[in-house]
């Protein structure tokens, strides 16, 4: 696992050597790639693709672990963007100081991430710190999608119609990302450690229903 | 140019010749023991050794409050994962379930204006019920009144005594006042009893370690007239 070195974001900084993913045919190729001299458009290409077929996993969630295998390449830009967007969306709509929900939704996410991630950790899960708020960063997207929803077509939705564009985008979410929680943890710490993963998809999508 | 004691021989330029096979060898660090070891992740890892039904039985112990039973359920395994999502769970109730609550009373819907101070306030009180109140009633009682319940006892204990609030809390989303009251009382009632029974060993030693039963209480019916006050007042006229 410690073996997949991910290319950073920006790599152009570093030189050298690279491991290139080739994601089109699902295997690595190991191929000396100066990622310096490489055009900008290839670059973000690539971190782009790889954020979309993230994207893919959380959609059609897996529930085989096989599967969920290549989600172990742990990026943080996708979560960062689903953050900034979903803070701003819920900002966008807000008739109050949207810097107070800017900030409130970044918190949540991010320190949210990582005291779940933190709390599986220290009850035996083998999983690793980064990996973790990864995929839990990326299993906002379904909340993200309601809240946008809910944001620019808001003259067509209802209370009721709210809450469940709201409670199924939170379904989904919190599913896509036990897939693998769960298969990191003991039979008998299961619902303990998905418990605080439910909480916090639950935080995040009562903020889109009444913005 | 430095000759940092290398057996490889070098030419003119400084290249190395001949180059010795290297010697792989694996360092594995040391674990430095640690000046501040409640710093550390590695010592809370002794808190999180439960399981999820170890949970439901201390959960239990904590609803059926009127039975001595919590140090039986424990026993020398105090945990951290109760106290702090319980305390959690709370915080997210009380700021959805507040805003909830002023949600059905409002009059003009549309213009519903969302209290996000809510939630700040709900971290501070209900994190320092949780935690900072039993660390220091924990240290009291370990430190000076000999007591041989551990500070982390103390903290789960509490921790463990706010599940009755989850309910409680949720039951005071409707907005009626004598409701609100009768929920919240139920609600005091359950944790503070729940204190005092299993305090009860420590607290009938002597006229002192009474004493103790007077902040539980005071704190608890702090807890709740900030609850009702806060978090669900009535508010009959809108106000900006």
């Amino acid at each position: 696992m410690t073996d997949n070195q991910q290319v950073p974001f920006g790599s152009g900084m570093f030189q050298g050597q690279a491991k290139f993913v080739d994601y089109a045919h699902m295997n690595q190729q190991e191929v000396q790639v100066n990622t310096l001299d490489e055009p900008v458009t290839d670059t973000l290409l690539r971190d782009i693709n790889m954020i979309l077929y993230k994207l893919s996993y959380v959609i059609i969630p897996r529930m085989k672990e096989t599967q969920g295998r290549k989600l172990r390449n742990w990026d943080l830009w996708g979560p960062l963007l689903l953050s900034l967007l979903l803070a701003m969306t819920l900002g966008i709509n807000s008739n109050q100081s949207s810097d107070t929900i800017f900030g409130t939704i970044f918190i949540i996410m991010w320190g949210g991430s990582a005291v779940i991630t933190v709390n599986a950790k220290l009850l035996g899960g083998q999983v690793s710190f980064f990996q973790s708020v990864c995929v839990l960063g990326y299993c906002v997207f379904p909340i993200n999608i309601a809240a946008v929803l809910i944001t620019f077509f808001q003259s067509y939705f209802g209370f009721f119609l709210r809450i469940i564009i709201v409670g199924v985008a939170f379904l989904w979410s919190t599913f896509s990302s036990l897939s693998f929680m769960s298969s990191m943890m003991n039979e008998e710490k299961k619902v303990i450690s998905v418990y605080p993963i439910f909480l916090f998809y639950m935080f995040l999508s009562w903020f889109c229903i009444f913005i | 140019m430095q000759n940092f004691g290398s057996n490889n021989e070098l030419d003119e330029k400084g290249h190395v010749l001949n180059e010795q096979p290297k010697i792989k060898v694996k360092f594995e660090p040391k674990p430095k023991p640690s000046k501040c070891p409640i710093c550390t992740i590695e010592y809370y890892q002794q808190f999180f050794n439960i399981e999820q039904r170890d949970v439901y039985m201390r959960i239990r112990c904590s609803i059926l409050s009127w039975k001595p039973e919590f140090h039986q359920c424990v026993g020398k395994n105090p945990d951290l994962w109760g106290p702090l999502w319980i305390s959690t769970t709370i915080i997210f109730i009380l700021f959805a379930g507040g805003n909830l609550s002023r949600f059905l009373l409002e009059e003009d819907k549309k213009h519903f204006k969302y209290e996000y101070n809510y939630m700040y306030v709900a971290v501070l009180i209900v994190y320092a019920m949780a935690f900072i109140i039993p660390i220091i009633l924990g240290v009291i009682m370990k430190y000076i009144l000999k007591s041989e319940l551990g500070v982390f006892d103390i903290v789960c204990m509490y921790g463990y005594s706010l599940s009755a609030y989850i309910f409680v809390l949720i039951l005071c989303i409707i907005p009626y006042n004598e409701a609100q009251w009768f929920f919240l009382m139920c609600g005091l009632a359950n944790s503070t009893i729940f204190l005092l029974v299993n305090l009860w060993d420590f607290m009938k030693k002597n006229k002192q370690t009474v004493l103790i039963a007077i902040p539980i209480i005071s704190f608890n019916v702090a807890l709740i007239l900030c609850f009702k006050f806060y978090f669900f007042r009535l508010i009959y006229a809108v106000d900006d």
